[in-house]
């Protein structure tokens, strides 16, 4: 167990343990946290499990854990870790199984005021055309040969399809499509999950959410995203649903025991499941891994298609329509270059519930935000806040990572121990926030008292430089589907 | 979850622990047969399905793997996988083939119309299978949810 005083202070917010704590570590832990967040942090496991991070072969500097971070297999959730693509390992289970679980953020160019007569309206119709799949709801069934062309051609191929605008994929982390997918490294398993749930959103923490910007921080880069006072904006949360449940499922099953005999990799969690990058297998799980990205990145676009057309039946075909500021992930695994030891370095990134925050002037982001740096879309819990961020030079430190939500303090069960759905909405409703759900219980697994301070995450981020504020959005409707 | 009342010397089947984010359950056998078939039905209370009729379906399912453990990690995962494709829940199992490394088994269960919780996969996170020093089962599984 760790404690406080096992921290090197480095800032106010920056902590770091030394290589020397754990005989395993190859690397410094390091963790972005206010004092008051890294004493909740220590109550779970999640800096055991960042050290268990820190112990992966080819990983360079230190494993970082986010202040949103918290317990969860193998890393914790709210971690990156950047590793030696020349002779590290590639991990599964430091991806997780929601690949490409992401943001994505519609702007409108309609006030607060405007829509408001409206928006039950709006809830209603977003809620009908944006199912959960879990439940009624939507139901189409695409065939394997079409999995087959979203896996490889991502969001672009919807758009090619008229299901989206030229801007949606430029204002979209990759261009909505990662060019080494293969499709024939996902199991038909895989893609047969994945045939009934494009353009759904899922359980859990997922959502869609009618907001407005209620407070602009960066006068100059609100302008450059395109976002004025009192705008309304529409957020959606999801990725790439059983495709990639099933895709991480997959390749748990089958690296275990390559990770155990074959590389004979010693690492403290099975859940690991890495093989170093370099070998047939780990080039296999990265062309999947891609897949089942591009598959997150069609999801979202057709969402987008489908809340775009529940906003023309409401508020009228001659309506102006939604436009995309960005779409980031936070689940995902990538090459990058970085300076380390003063060599431009390639690595594998591996962020956990994390979200990539490129600087201005990168190469990586669309032209119209080169002079401000990409936005990080940084959700609230249901009900609270929301942050659009955006990327910083200082950001380097933390291999342009910012953090990705609020993250949970208080277990599923125990939330529903402590309140009702019911009483969720009926506070909600309260502050004026319309709720459209199709589970009580999933709405008190997701209540606010179950989740971190957002403005303490967001606080921790703006001062130490992973990404700075630019507005700040609260929420009018939450929709978690039919 | 108790199914069952403890005192009275009768078997609970399964229990849900603390875990922030995710689901972990204990489940509990008088045999390993029991200790599977068990966590097929914790699994499906995590799932909250809502029937859609009584008819029974049945899907045969084969599964091979190193240990006992994996076993029962790689056997949820396909009845996970069986029931989300198929919109089915399984609530009885009837073994065919049973040995440490390997299942042979017919799933019976029925129509699911829709399910209110998800689980995305079944981990080998902190997985133990073991033996209690009554002869009984136990199992600790973490769900991804």
């Amino acid at each position: 167990m760790t404690s406080k005083k096992d921290f090197k202070k480095i800032s106010d917010w920056l902590w770091e343990i030394p290589k020397s704590f754990r005989h395993d570590m190859r690397v410094p832990a390091r963790i972005y946290a206010s004092e008051k967040m890294l004493e909740e942090i220590l109550k779970d496991e999640s800096i055991s499990q960042l050290i268990n991070g820190c112990t992966l072969p080819g990983i360079l500097k230190y494993g970082v854990a986010m202040p949103d971070c918290h317990e969860g297999y193998s890393v914790p959730i709210g971690f990156v870790g950047a590793i030696r693509t020349s002779d590290g390992i590639i991990s599964p289970g430091a991806c997780g199984f929601d690949i490409n679980c992401g943001m994505k953020l519609l702007k409108s160019e309609y006030s607060e005021k405007e829509i408001k007569p409206h928006l039950e309206d709006l809830a209603v119709e977003i809620q009908k055309e944006v199912p959960s799949g879990l439940g009624r709801g939507r139901q189409i069934k695409l065939s394997i040969k079409q999995i087959d062309k979203i896996l490889e051609g991502g969001a672009p191929d919807l758009v090619k399809n008229s299901y989206g605008e030229k801007e949606d994929i430029e204002n979209c982390e990759a261009n909505g499509c990662l060019e080494w997918a293969n499709a024939s490294m996902v199991s038909e398993r895989a893609k047969n999950r994945g045939r009934d749930q494009v353009g759904t959103l899922g359980s859990g923490n997922h959502f869609c959410e009618v907001q407005k910007v209620a407070e602009i921080f960066n006068e100059r880069v609100a302008e450059i995203f395109g976002l004025f006072r009192d705008q309304i904006v529409i957020m959606v949360h999801t990725g790439s649903r059983g495709l990639g449940h099933q895709v991480c499922t997959d390749y748990l099953r089958e690296f275990i025991p390559l990770m155990l005999n074959k590389y004979k990799i010693k690492v403290p969690d099975r859940e690991f499941a890495c093989v170093p990058f370099n070998s047939p297998e780990g080039q296999r799980y990265f062309a999947a891994m891609a897949s089942a990205a591009n598959y997150a990145w069609a999801n979202r676009q057709m969402i987008t298609h489908y809340t775009r057309k529940a906003w023309k039946s409401v508020l009228g075909e001659k309506s102006s329509s939604l436009t995309s500021l960005y779409d980031v992930a936070h689940n995902i695994i990538k090459k990058e270059k970085y300076l380390i030891n003063g060599k431009e370095t390639e690595v594998i990134v591996h962020r956990k519930g994390a979200t990539r925050a490129f600087p201005p002037g990168h190469s990586e982001i669309p032209e119209r935000y080169r002079e401000s740096g990409q936005p990080a879309i940084l959700p609230g819990s249901m009900g609270t806040a929301s942050y659009v961020m955006v990327g910083t030079k200082e950001g380097e430190e933390a291999f342009y990572t910012t953090a990705h939500g609020s993250g949970r303090t208080m277990s599923r069960h125990a939330a529903t121990r402590a309140v009702s759905g019911e009483e969720v909405v009926r506070k909600l409703e309260q502050k004026g926030i319309i709720v459209k759900c199709w589970s009580m219980r999933g709405i008190a697994e997701e209540a606010p008292i179950a989740y971190k301070d957002v403005e303490e995450v967001v606080n921790v981020t703006h001062y130490a430089g992973l990404s700075k504020k630019v507005v700040r959005l609260v929420p009018l409707a939450v929709i978690k589907g039919e | 979850m108790v199914e069952y009342d403890i005192n009275r010397g009768i078997m609970k089947k399964f229990e849900i622990l603390e875990h922030k984010a995710d689901l972990k359950m204990r489940v509990f056998g008088k045999s390993k047969k029991e200790l599977f078939r068990n966590a097929v039905l914790a699994m499906v209370s995590g799932l909250q399905p809502k029937v859609k009729s009584r008819r029974l379906k049945v899907k045969n399912i084969k599964i091979k793997s190193d240990n006992l453990e994996t076993l029962l990690v790689d056997f949820l995962s396909e009845v996970l996988y069986l029931s989300q494709v198929n919109r089915e829940i399984y609530s009885d199992v009837k073994f065919k083939k049973f040995s440490d490394k390997e299942i042979e088994a017919e799933l019976v269960g029925q129509k699911v119309e829709s399910f209110s919780g998800d689980i995305k996969a079944v981990t080998y996170h902190n997985l133990d299978v073991h033996q209690t020093e009554n002869g009984t089962w136990q199992a600790t599984i973490l769900f991804d949810v």
